[in-house]
């Protein structure tokens, strides 16, 4: 019984550590631990909520924008502002890029290498990835000398002896499975990705001023829009957001769906693995009728239990008695003991940090372990991510969900229970940038649409003022990150932060155990996952990476 | 009351010309520098025209303070120097207290002047100890205003004498804090312009020795007996 | 067929660079680090015979945003950076391997590139409670950056964490979080900025590889190349600063029309950073040009220098809402106040005061002779 510990895990946002117990090739426990904080939640206090924004983005600048839209949305939420629709839209428009980008380059530059054999690539025939590539897709990048030219390169930098960021992979592994081939298309497809990733999010610059962090105001978007001004959001500027929206569209139909398809054949077998918890939760995003009006989301919020498909529950973020986060195995302490759960308006964040101290070889996994907290919704782990997402989708009856999902299941040759599983998760992810690329377009035209109608207000400013508040105020901003639910909580006093907690998704993800000794979605995902070579446990970087972690999240 | 007459007062001159003239030149610039450094950090809302080239009085006003800022510079060298060489009334050592009978001094003037506990105190010929202490002070915050000052105008202009105040920025933080900072100082003057103004007065109201008017011609009236 | 990659010395051969400028660039490169100049000897070999520079990427208390703005980068892509300019030997973010193996990597380019390797480090590092706040297989932030800055031949702090501390050492900085400049003894470069432009990130990598030599630093350590102007001084929209015409309340007609955003908090005045000139991703907007002001991201202390959306910060200990100028008015005031309660006191006793003087004037009269005259 070997207790193997992976850390760091690579090819994620932050610091992550895995330790598993592995008993016949098969993992049979396996713990969980964030291993840096930097104290948001107390940083916090005492400031100007129509800061917060800024602030709370800077916990991950990987899914950058999500926390400030997180916390526009929780201070506007406690001071009852609704925002002008141009703002709305902007801010879809901003989540949406925010998807097509996260997701693409989760896929090829922090998974792909997961399943994807560069060295491999070396001995392909690019004729026949030539023929392959044209098989699946129009994309026009696919002539044998292009393909040739990429194994050149590749070939070069190998033979030069400096691997750089591909030194010690498990390459040659047996649970590779892909023809050189399609190796050879996919390390092609891993350099345009990382060169059209930058585009996308230019959108962000052109509404943000930037991007990674762009910017964000309570109450709007900091955009003025002007069709008649060269220095406001005009036709020009308008042009070139169209322009990165149809080149998006391209690459996720062209380039990231043909490439999942063709490399989810090779893996079937993982639509065994990996499944973990059977509680799903999305807070649902992308409002069309205003922020308060879930049921226009695109989309939809609500709970699955037990897989049950046939059921979907409503998700409250102000209900006391649904989400409350607990520190069993956490390195905190709540002032009503370890036992407790609350609920984040009443959250508390007080270190507590009991060992191992530096440098250690295990951790302490019958205490505390974790730097991240452990959330629950009614008392059950829930997973979030692209999977709930679409399962919450599925399950409330979209049919644009349903029909991405028949038709990847139906190419694949699948049951949609096929989709609890780490290829599921990895699918699912594909698939919602599918629909999110598309919708993108769908905001741009609303967007045209609005301001062709004589609509230009881009900000609420009845509450800007602070006099204008009330003396105490509380909030909640729901959102749906890229790594699923995410929710920030506010409570204001005297115009400043009393309160403000971070519930995010990585956090129900990669928490640790609850009080009850119940394992969180990572932890339960790796159990029963199979580990051929313990000391290239390939196997649980597939599951976790199937998460996309992000730990500077999870913490913060 | 019939017998005011009796009193013998002499005439003294207290104040030299660069004293004088610095301190006209210092309380014009002084409230130029106040008056510009707050439009400068809280800009009215004046707009004439419809393009940039066609206004610029948020330049002027810049333009003034810095220029305004040179002047009082060098005027306060001019200050600092007479402090070796001018009168004993310039001298430095009548604003730093080191004996034990400045204290005292100060002390006495705080129960005269300020409390009015006491009725009468020490009459000193230039100035009295206590406020010899708070021009000292304010010596030191005009230094200060010169070293943030120029500092934070050493990042707009190429030439040497802002340049040798650059190093001000990393220890005091940053551009931010030079500012902050900068701008936190004018409030020292707003209120040191008003206690001062009024107890240039308030001595001439109930000494009657001319302290007012002593600015401008450099004489006051001193009573014999402190004379010596 | 196998073509071999050129060395950087081979590199700056085809640029017309000559030997002595090749010298010149590997001893700036070896003062940088604080190599002594018996150690000049295997800089130059470091990067004469090795094809390209490894270089260790090390992440501690970070958003990774820092990676992100690098991948960002658009003029040289990311991609020719990784496979032609250098060797990413270590970088979390983005490397093959994981745990041990991963590990590995980095050991070994410590061991075989003894004081030849470029260290890059995004993140600060928390140095209290023995640090515990960050770790890494086991191991303090702390400690792995102090071995690995050892032997390093040159050391970048990319981003406000690295150079300044950033948001986690915001007031109260729960885990003294520190700035790598203070924790390792060598000289470093700082490219601040939450986070800095990817152009200026590779620009400054370039900069050593390409040019020959490490970029002119300010007092802060920062590269003037791209920090020696403030992003107000070459602001598109400095011309309305200059005329006092300035946004009002956000999405005002000012607003609209692209006017000055001072009085809607612009740190612009007091920020150094590039933003202004090279912009943000491939040059298509900058903060204040998508109409938010600057809020002053590259920085030292910077998150705490708020609220963003006031051109003062709050005075420490009255709540956001009050400035120096508040409570300069209160004092103000309160001086005018008591200025003028002092007057009407002195008016009512002066005329015991007056009497008193003239009873003491009397009795002391004696005639002196006349002086003071100097
Ligand atoms: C009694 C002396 C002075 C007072 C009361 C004063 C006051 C002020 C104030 C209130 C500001 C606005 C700060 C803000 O809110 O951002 C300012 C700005 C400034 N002051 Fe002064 N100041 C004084 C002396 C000086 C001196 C000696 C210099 C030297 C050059 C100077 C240079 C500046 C500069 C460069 C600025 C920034 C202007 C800009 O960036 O547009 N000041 N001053
Ligand atoms: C902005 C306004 C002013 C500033 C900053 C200012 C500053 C000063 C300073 C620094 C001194 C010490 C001079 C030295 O020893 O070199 C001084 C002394 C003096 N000032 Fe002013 N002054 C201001 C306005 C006035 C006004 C309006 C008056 C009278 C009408 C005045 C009358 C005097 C007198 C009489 C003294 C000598 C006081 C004594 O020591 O008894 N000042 N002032
Ligand atoms: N977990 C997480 Fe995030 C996302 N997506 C945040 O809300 O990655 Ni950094
Ligand atoms: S400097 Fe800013 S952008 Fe870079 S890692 Fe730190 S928080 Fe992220
Ligand atoms: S917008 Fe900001 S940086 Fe630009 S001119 Fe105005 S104050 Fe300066
Ligand atoms: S906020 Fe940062 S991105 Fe540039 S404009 Fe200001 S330095
Ligand atoms: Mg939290």
């Amino acid at each position: 019984m070997a207790r193997i510990v992976v850390d760091p895990i690579t090819r994620i946002e932050g610091h992550l550590r895995i330790e598993a117990v592995v008993e016949n090739g098969k993992i049979s426990e396996a713990y969980s631990s964030g291993t840096m904080i930097r104290g948001f939640e107390k940083i916090l206090k005492g400031r100007d909520p129509r800061d917060a924004w800024a602030f709370t983005e800077r916990a991950c600048g990987v899914c950058t924008t999500v926390h400030a839209l997180a916390s526009v949305r929780t201070v506007e939420d406690a001071l009852k502002i609704s925002v002008p629709k141009n703002a709305e839209l902007i801010r879809n428009l901003m989540f949406c890029a925010q998807y097509c980008q996260d997701h693409v380059v989760h896929f090829y530059h922090l998974h792909a290498l997961d399943w994807v054999d560069v060295v491999s690539a070396l001995s392909a025939d690019p004729k026949e990835t030539s023929r392959i590539a044209r098989s699946i897709s129009k994309w026009p990048k696919t002539s044998p000398g292009y393909f040739s030219d990429i194994q050149q390169r590749v070939k070069t930098f190998v033979e030069s002896g400096q691997l750089g960021i591909f030194a010690n992979g498990y390459w040659g592994h047996s649970a590779y499975k892909l023809p050189a081939e399609i190796n050879l298309l996919a390390v092609a497809h891993y350099l345009e990705a990382l060169e059209w990733q930058k585009e996308i999010v230019k959108i962000h610059a052109i509404f943000g001023g930037k991007n990674p962090h762009p910017n964000y105001l309570v109450g709007g978007v900091p955009c003025s829009i002007n069709l008649e001004e060269v220095n406001a959001i005009n036709s020009e500027r308008l042009n070139h957001v169209l322009k990165l929206i149809k080149d998006a569209m391209a690459f996720v139909e062209q380039v990231y769906i043909p490439d999942l398809m063709a490399i989810a054949g090779y893996y079937k077998d993982w639509a065994a693995v990996g499944g973990g918890l059977e509680n799903y939760l999305s807070y649902g995003d992308l409002p069309t009728q205003g922020y308060n009006q879930p049921d226009s989301f695109k989309f939809p919020r609500g709970a699955i239990l037990n897989r049950n498909l046939n059921e979907v529950h409503d998700v409250n973020g102000k209900d006391s008695e649904e989400i409350k986060e607990y520190i069993a195995h956490s390195w905190y302490k709540y002032a009503g003991g370890d036992k407790t759960g609350l609920h984040p308006w009443d959250g508390e964040t007080e270190f507590n940090h009991t060992g191992p101290k530096p440098p250690y070889d295990f951790l302490d996994i019958d205490g505390k372990y974790s730097w991240i907290k452990t959330p629950r919704w009614r008392g059950n782990p829930m997973e979030v991510g692209p999977l709930a997402r679409l399962l919450v989708g599925y399950a409330s009856g979209s049919d644009e969900v349903k029909d991405v999902i028949h038709e990847a299941i139906h190419a694949l040759q699948v049951p949609v229970t096929a989709l609890f599983s780490t290829l599921g998760r990895t699918a699912a992810r594909g698939l919602e940038t599918r629909l999110v690329a598309r919708w993108m377009k769908g905001f741009y035209d609303d967007l045209l649409a609005n301001i062709k109608n004589g609509d230009t207000r881009t900000f609420n400013d009845e509450r800007w003022e602070p006099d204008t508040w009330p003396k105490t105020a509380e909030g909640v901003g729901l959102t749906e990150a890229p790594r699923g639910a995410l929710a920030h909580w506010i409570r204001i006093k005297d115009k400043v932060i009393d309160n403000y907690q971070l519930v995010v998704p990585s956090t129900w993800n990669a928490s640790p155990k609850d009080h009850n000794g119940k394992r969180s979605a990572y932890e339960e995902s790796l159990v029963g996952t199979p580990v051929a070579n313990e000391d290239a446990p390939i196997e649980i970087l597939r599951t976790v990476h199937s998460f996309d972690p992000c730990i500077a999240c999870a913490v913060h | 009351m019939a017998d005011t007459q009796a009193v013998s007062f002499y005439r003294v001159y207290v104040w030299q010309v660069p004293v004088r003239l610095y301190h006209w030149l210092n309380a014009i610039c002084v409230l130029v520098l106040i008056v510009t450094g707050f439009l400068i950090g809280k800009p009215l809302a004046i707009i004439y025209s419809t393009e940039a080239y066609q206004q610029y009085w948020f330049g002027t006003v810049r333009f003034i303070h810095f220029v305004t800022a040179f002047i009082f510079f060098f005027n306060f060298l001019i200050r600092i120097y007479w402090g070796f060489v001018g009168n004993k009334y310039a001298r430095w050592n009548n604003f730093i207290p080191f004996k034990k009978a400045h204290f005292e001094e100060i002390k006495e003037v705080l129960k005269v002047d300020i409390l009015q506990s006491k009725a009468q105190g020490i009459i000193s010929i230039g100035h009295n100890m206590l406020a010899g202490v708070t021009y000292f002070l304010s010596f030191l915050v005009f230094l200060f205003q010169v070293c943030t000052g120029f500092a934070l105008y050493s990042s707009m202009s190429g030439s040497f004498l802002p340049k040798l105040f650059a190093w001000v920025i990393p220890a005091m933080g940053g551009d931010f804090a030079v500012r902050q900072w900068h701008h936190i100082f004018m409030w020292f003057f707003v209120v040191f312009t008003i206690i001062h103004v009024y107890l240039v007065f308030y001595h001439d109201y109930v000494e009657g020795r001319g302290t007012t008017s002593s600015m401008v011609g450099g004489w006051k009236f001193e009573r014999e007996d402190v004379l010596k | 067929m196998v073509k071999k990659l050129p060395s950087i010395w081979e590199a700056m051969q085809t640029k017309g660079y000559s030997r002595r400028d090749f010298m010149r660039f590997c001893s700036m490169a070896a003062a940088v680090a604080g190599v002594k100049v018996s150690g000049m000897a295997s800089v130059v070999h470091a990067f004469e015979k090795k094809p390209r520079p490894p270089v260790v990427w090390l992440h501690f208390q970070e958003c990774t945003c820092c990676s992100e703005s690098f991948i960002r980068s658009s003029h040289p892509i990311v991609s020719d950076v990784v496979f032609d300019y250098l060797s990413l030997d270590y970088t979390e973010t983005l490397q093959a391997a994981a745990g041990h193996q991963a590990e590995k990597c980095l050991h070994d380019t410590m061991k075989n590139n003894a004081g030849k390797y470029i260290l890059l480090v995004e993140g600060s590092v928390p140095m209290k409670d023995d640090g515990v706040y960050c770790t890494i297989g086991g191991r303090s932030a702390e400690d792995i950056l102090k071995e690995a800055a050892k032997d390093a031949a040159a050391v970048i702090a990319w981003g406000s964490c690295a150079s300044n501390g950033c948001i986690q050492a915001a007031n109260p900085n729960p885990t003294n979080a520190t700035p790598i400049h203070k924790i390792i003894s060598k000289p470093v470069i700082n490219v601040p900025g939450c986070p800095p432009i990817g152009d200026v990130m590779t620009a400054v990598i370039t900069h050593v590889l390409v040019f020959g030599k490490i970029p002119d630093l300010d007092g802060q350590g920062r590269p003037k190349e791209f920090y020696g102007r403030r992003v107000h001084d070459t602001c598109y929209r400095r011309p309305y600063y200059d005329a006092g015409m300035f946004v009002e309340a956000w999405d005002d007609d000012k607003a609209r029309k692209g006017y000055c955003l001072y009085k809607m908090g612009c740190r612009g005045p007091v920020t150094y950073n590039a933003c202004s000139v090279t912009r943000w991703n491939e040059g298509t907007s900058y903060p204040i040009q998508s109409g938010h002001g600057c809020i002053g991201c590259s920085e030292n202390g910077f998150w705490d220098n708020g609220p963003f959306y006031r051109h003062l910060a709050s005075f420490p200990g009255f709540g956001i809402e009050t400035t120096a100028d508040t409570v300069g008015t209160v004092v103000g005031v309160a001086a005018a106040a008591g200025v003028t309660a002092h007057a009407v006191t002195t008016h009512i006793r002066k005329k015991k005061i007056v009497n008193d003087r003239i009873e003491r004037s009397v009795t002391d009269r004696e005639p002196k002779k006349e002086g003071g005259e100097e």
